[in-house]
This record gives C-alpha cells, structure tokens and sequence, in this order.
C-alpha cells in the first residue's frame, strides 16, 4: 500500500489535522525543536521571554475564540487573566492544591466570570461590547485593589503555586539523572500546555460548536434560523475565552510568583487585541505565532531600552518616551498597519506562501 | 402530534403592525404535504414578512400559525428549525467565510449533538458524527452538482452556485417545509432554468412542501400547483396558477390601477 499512503480514502482521512508528510514533517521539526531548545538556550533571560510568550499564546488563543472566531469584540481579557492569578495565588499557594487541580480551578474561576458577562452579548455588539468590557478592567482594578484578602491590595500578592504534575516538579525537574533549572523545566511546561490548549481549540473549531460561533459571527440571524442558538453560543464563547485567560493567568502569576494589581490593565487587554490582529483573527496557530511575534516585545524593549534612542530608562531620565509609553504606541503601531496591509495577519501571509509553493511554479 | 390527513401548515388570520403600519393584514392559507404553493405580489406586498413570521424571526399580533398541529408562535428561530422549518434568503444568507462543506454542514447543526466538551477531545463521538453527517451532506453536493466548489469560501462563489449551496444547505437540515425566498432573484433564462429543474427535482426526491416567494412569474406558473397574491399585507387571490394569473385584482395589483 506504499504508493497509496497519500491518498485520501474517507471521510475519517480528510478529516486528519496533519494529514499529508509535509505537515507531517513540520510536526515531527517543531517536536524536536520544542524538546532541544532548553537544552541549547540556557540563558535564563531568553528562556523567561519564551516562557511569558508562551503564557501569552495560550491567553490568545482564548481571545481568538471569542473575538476571531465568534465575532465578539472584547476590551476585558486582561480582567479574567488577572481572575486567573489570583486563583492560583489562593488555590494553589494558599490551599496548596497541585497544578492540574489549580489550573482548573482557574479556568471554572474564568468561566463562571466569563458567565457573569457574557449575557451583555445578546444586547449589545460592536463597539458597545468594546465599552462594557473596556468597564470590566476599570471594575477589575478596583476590585483587585480592595479585596485585600483574596489579592493583597495594592502591595501585591505572592504566588507560591506548586508546578508539579504526579512526581514530575517543574520547579527543579530531574529527568533521567539530569538537573534542569526552572526556567527549563517552565518552558516544557507552558509550551507543552500551549501545544495542548492549540490541539484542543482547533478541534473545537472544526467540529459542530466551532462551526456554529462561525456562523454567529457571519450573519447571526441566519444562523438563527437553520438552527443554531446564537446566544448559546456567544455566552459560551465567553466563557471559555475566560477560562482559557484565567489559566494563561494563573500560569503568569505562579511563574512570577507574585503579582499586582498594576499588571491587568487596559495595555494588556490591547496587548491581546493586537495579538489577534497581527497573528490573524479566526486561526488558531494564528495566535501563536501573534504572541511570539507581538508578546516578546515588552520584554526585548525592556531589555534593550538603553541601545533605543530617546526612550526613558529610569523615571525622569533623559529621552521623551517611557519604555511602557513606547509599548502603547508600537501596538498601537502594528494594530492600524496589519488592519491595513494585512487584515488576515501573519497567518495569511503564512497561507499565501504555502499556496505560492503548492501552485509552483505556476503563479496562479 | 404526526397526523395523517390535514395540511402540513396551517396559517390562520395572521396579522403583522410595525407601529401604524400593517405589513399583514389577516392572511389566510394552507399548505398541503408535498405541495409546491407560490406566494406572489408586488415589492412590500408582504411576502418576506410571512417567512419571517414562520422563522420566528417576528412576531405577529394575531393569528395562530401550526405545522402539523404544533403552533409555532413564540418560538424562537432556532427551535422553529429544529421542528423542521428550512429557509433561503433573498438576498443570500451563507456564512462568507466558512467553506460550501462547512456551510451545508451547518445546516446538520440542528441534527448533530456535538458540544463544546466533546468538539474539543475530538477522538470519540465527534468525529464519528463528523463523519456520519458528512456523508450525508456529500448527497446533497451530488444532487445539486456542487462538486467542483467543497472547499471554496462561500463569499467566494459565483451567484448562481451560492444560491444553489444555499438551497443545499436548506436541503442539509432535513426539513418538511421549505422556504425559499426568491430562489432565482438576479439570474439569467440559464440559470433560471437550470434552477427550475433542480427544484422539480428535489420535490421529486424528497416530496418537500415548498414555499416559493417569486417575482419570475413565469417560473411561478410552471412549478407552482397553488398560488396566494398578496398586495399591501391583503391576500387578493388564492387558487390554481392559471386562475390566480387571470384575477382582475391580479392584474391590477401588478399593472396599476388603469383597469
């Protein structure tokens, strides 16, 4: 049957997410990639970057959901990624209940959060939803700031949450008589949830509710009437959006290990949108490749600050911008130009040179 | 609640205000199983206003509206399709960015269990009704000849195919009547014709009753075994096609009033 290992015999063999070797090879290239990369970066500053990316992909991948695939734009995500950390600064820390236990506290936190709201959906769309979830983060920091048992008030809260799954701890992994730092051992983690989460959310989208949050998102009436309960699935979408921010959440903050009110603000909400954006709204490897793109650059900015001309390295320091001012402005920046030059992000770009190499070398 | 003999729907003095106007005023019909009953009139007569008060998409302030006995006043849209009520729009009701398969796909949504929880650890019972439902649709692609235009975005297709994928989507829910708004809207004698026989032959296969809203009167009077006039939310004239198009109220409702 050599000869015919790539054809397509059924239903069951179209329906394969990596179904031909190409796809299959470039499986096989991220999983080798995915399990050398610690060992070869050491560095511990590049690996935290690949570690806050990771996290960040994971939270994108929920808004991706909700704004990409069904259509409902939201200005909140930062209030249920901050839910998400300090569910597992309680549950996790306080309580002292193990990983898997504490990432799914987080993410029944971030749904019964996201069910809270999402019934604004059915009323209101566009803009207006923009407006009630842009309030969210307002109501969100108040809350944070004077619940003081629950976040610590404005000082901040530590978050001591285990990261063990059965006998493996990834605080200080030890694997077949090998040591690994924590940062090692957090990349494994984060990227193997972020695998897992992507698996999880492109079944979604290709089976019956995806297809449906689809169609709530093209023309919701019509959906309506062949059958699909678009406020059903519009509160639905929001809530599994937040429960997959509330864990990119309690993954931020149990690697941090303490966390503030001052972190979920406006800037990581447009932070998100951005991502979305420039990844490609309605992809899930979209959002991926958004958060590596768009999510290492607080952090390189940060790093860097001193070799940019004009940004502010200490408060009142010399040069006109902030290195937070600067961060605002450069999504700001990417938001307008991917809207205008390539409104299906990088993602599209990636299909475009896919299909490009499919037709070669014919042009059309 | 099956009944053997009686129309399938039933639509009875059904009045439809929109603040001081009256978009239907005590409309009156039946549709009987496997018939094909064309309601005509001229632009705001109130032909789209009926379907949308057999959706749910409005409601009407008096009347009752049954299908087989069951009222389907004050249900919602989505319940109405799931009793088996199926719709074409007039002006082209597919989702733009989801590809033919996935749209006709959707018209199983209905039919299909699937949940979030399941959709998401695919291995299992997702994807065996993946499959399953999937065969089924692939029917409908060969009945309707839309082989050539899977994958394609709807967004993409030519008009005569978005409006045939539309009735296949239509076809995909499994409905017992169907409504179709202005299925040949826009086309070509071609295209026209070509559409004419893929609904005799729907009829023939499936013995749908249809509902047809049409302006091409010609079409009208070659497929239709009963036909309602509507003119200013008013049924004028309900009867055979030959007998309806020779209605003096007929004539002047469509050429003015001169006669």
């Amino acid at each position: 049957m050599g000869a015919h290992r790539n054809v397509t015999r059924g239903y069951a063999d179209e329906l394969r997410l990596f179904g031909t070797p190409l796809a299959r090879t470039g499986l096989a290239a991220l999983v080798v990639v995915f399990l050398v990369l610690p060992t070869v970066v050491q560095n511990d500053f590049w690996l935290s970057v690949l570690i806050y990316v990771g996290i960040t992909a994971i939270g994108a991948i929920g808004l991706n959901l909700l704004t990409g695939y069904c259509g409902q734009i939201s200005l909140g995500h930062a209030f249920f990624i901050g839910a998400g950390a300090y569910a597992a600064a309680r549950v996790g820390g306080e309580i002292g209940l193990p990983l898997p236990l504490w990432l799914l506290a987080a993410a029944a936190i971030g749904a019964a959060l996201g069910g809270l709201i999402g019934p604004f959906t059915l009323r209101l769309r566009g803009h207006y939803l923009a407006i009630v979830t842009l309030g969210l983060v307002f109501i969100g920091e108040h809350l944070w700031r004077n619940l003081t048992d629950l976040t610590g008030g404005n000082s901040g809260t530590p978050v001591t949450a285990g990261a063990s799954i059965g006998p493996i701890d990834f605080n200080s992994l030890n694997l077949f008589g090998e040591s690994y730092s924590r940062n090692q051992g957090w990349f494994w983690l984060v990227w193997g949830l972020v695998a897992l989460v992507a698996l999880l959310a492109k079944n979604l989208v290709r089976t019956r509710p995806g297809r449906a949050l689809q169609a709530v998102r093209d023309r919701d009436q019509a959906a309506e009437v062949i059958g699909v309960r678009a406020g059903q699935y519009k509160i639905g979408a929001f809530m599994l959006s937040s429960a997959i921010a509330a864990m990119a959440g309690a993954l931020f903050g149990s690697y941090q290990q303490f966390v503030s009110p001052d972190e979920w603000n406006l800037l990581l909400s447009i932070q998100y949108i951005a991502i979305v954006i420039v990844g490609g709204l309605g992809t899930i490897f979209g959002a991926v490749l958004g958060a590596i793109f768009v999510g290492a650059l607080p952090a390189l900015i940060d790093r860097y600050s001193e070799a940019i001309p004009g940004v502010q390295t200490s408060v009142g320091g010399e040069g006109f911008i902030s290195v937070f001012a600067l961060n605002q402005a450069l999504f700001g920046l990417l938001i307008v130009l991917f809207l205008v030059f390539e409104p299906r992000g990088l993602a599209g770009i990636w299909l475009r040179i896919k299909a490009y190499f499919k037709a070669w070398p014919f042009s059309y | 609640m099956e009944r053997v003999n009686g129309p399938l729907l039933e639509f009875t003095g059904v009045t439809l205000r929109f603040g001081g106007v009256t978009a239907l005023d005590d409309v009156s019909f039946e549709v009987e199983p496997g018939e094909l009953f064309a309601i005509i009139g001229p632009n705001g007569a109130g032909k789209t206003s009926i379907f949308n008060c057999l959706n749910g998409v409005y409601r009407p302030q008096r009347g009752t509206i049954t299908l087989d006995g069951t009222s389907l006043l004050g249900r919602a849209p989505a319940a109405i399709a799931g009793l088996g009520v199926a719709r074409t729009f007039q002006n082209l009701g597919l989702f733009a960015h989801l590809t033919l398969i996935e749209n006709l796909m959707l018209g199983r949504h209905h039919l299909m269990h699937t949940g979030f929880f399941s959709g998401m650890f695919w291995w299992g019972r997702a994807k065996r009704e993946e499959i399953a439902h999937r065969a089924a649709v692939e029917e409908i692609v060969e009945l309707l000849e839309l082989e050539p235009y899977r994958r394609m975005p709807a967004g993409l297709l030519p008009y005569g195919v978005a409006k045939r994928a539309e009735l296949g989507r239509a076809l995909a829910m499994e409905p017992r009547l169907l409504l179709l708004d202005e299925p040949v809207a826009g086309m070509n004698l071609e295209e026209t014709e070509d559409t004419a026989r893929y609904l005799l032959e729907v009829r023939r296969e499936l013995g749908l009753a249809m509902i047809l809203v049409e302006h091409d009167m010609s079409l009208v009077m070659d497929l239709a075994d009963r036909v309602l006039a509507l003119d200013f939310g008013v049924v004028i004239a309900t009867g055979k096609p030959s007998e309806v198009q020779d209605d003096p109220h007929v004539i002047e409702a469509y050429l003015g009033g001169a006669a």
